[in-house]
């Protein structure tokens, strides 16, 4: 998993690309809770995300719940489609 | 890989993996290796992917939940026959409480247990059974094609 951050008119945007899963989800973890806890807005792009499962809800999840407590937002954008068929299968959870 | 059996209708195939986290993009390449070669459509195999996966995952994270690292191995085998996919899984984690499974009802799951619920849409039927010397547990999850 690879990721590229940047950030404009105070929106950090993490780019990410690869597959997430249990394995990497606690790396993305140590880059968007800092941020978010600075009370930034975060958005994740998952244009280049090929494969996304359980540990990717999670980290949604949390990030969201984490935002929320801290006045901030998180957005996800450019969802690719086997990350949208995932969130269709949790949406009940999100 | 170990191959079974192998033609287009008929196919019996399992790889041992250590059991840890990384070994879960190894567990979804050898997933797809196999439906390739049975022809599935794209969107159906990376349903049935992100079934294995997650129950590869369920394996690290709660048959061995605690242990920081082990040499262990778990088995994954994937077979088809007459258009019934079968896949198993074998393991010598801690045993599954199968009736904690079993009982839970849909609106009482976490994000936690997303993985199960996850399976549970994708696939037909998981059974959970004790697993047959020297495996613990062995999970089988079964879809008709």
């Amino acid at each position: 998993m690879k990721y590229k951050l940047s950030e404009e008119n105070n929106i950090n945007t993490i780019y990410l690309n690869g597959e997430i899963d249990m394995e990497v989800v606690d790396g993305i973890r140590a880059v968007i809770f800092p941020l978010i806890d600075n009370k930034k807005e975060v958005h994740i792009n998952m244009k280049d995300v090929q494969y996304m499962d359980s540990s990717g809800i999670s980290l949604i999840i949390e990030s969201r719940k984490r935002a929320k407590e801290n006045n901030s937002k998180v957005e996800l954008k450019d969802i690719s489609k086997p990350v949208e068929k995932v969130l269709t299968m949790a949406k009940k959870f999100l | 890989m170990s191959i079974e059996t192998s033609d287009l209708n008929k196919i019996s195939e399992k790889k041992d993996f250590l059991v840890n986290s990384a070994s879960l993009k190894d567990v979804r390449s050898f997933s797809r290796e196999v439906f390739d070669k049975l022809k599935l459509n794209p969107d159906l195999k990376e349903e049935l992917v992100l079934a294995i996966a997650e129950a590869a995952q369920n394996i690290v994270k709660h048959a061995y939940k605690d242990v920081s690292t082990t040499t262990d191995r778990m088995v994954v085998r994937i077979s088809c026959n007459e258009k019934l996919l079968e896949i198993s899984f074998f393991d010598k984690g801690k045993p599954v409480e199968k009736e904690k499974i079993k009982h839970r009802a849909i609106d009482d799951i976490k994000p936690g247990g997303l993985g199960t619920f996850f399976i549970q849409q994708i696939m037909d039927s998981i059974v959970f059974k004790d697993g047959e010397d020297p495996w613990i547990n062995n999970l089988v999850l079964t879809k008709k094609l």
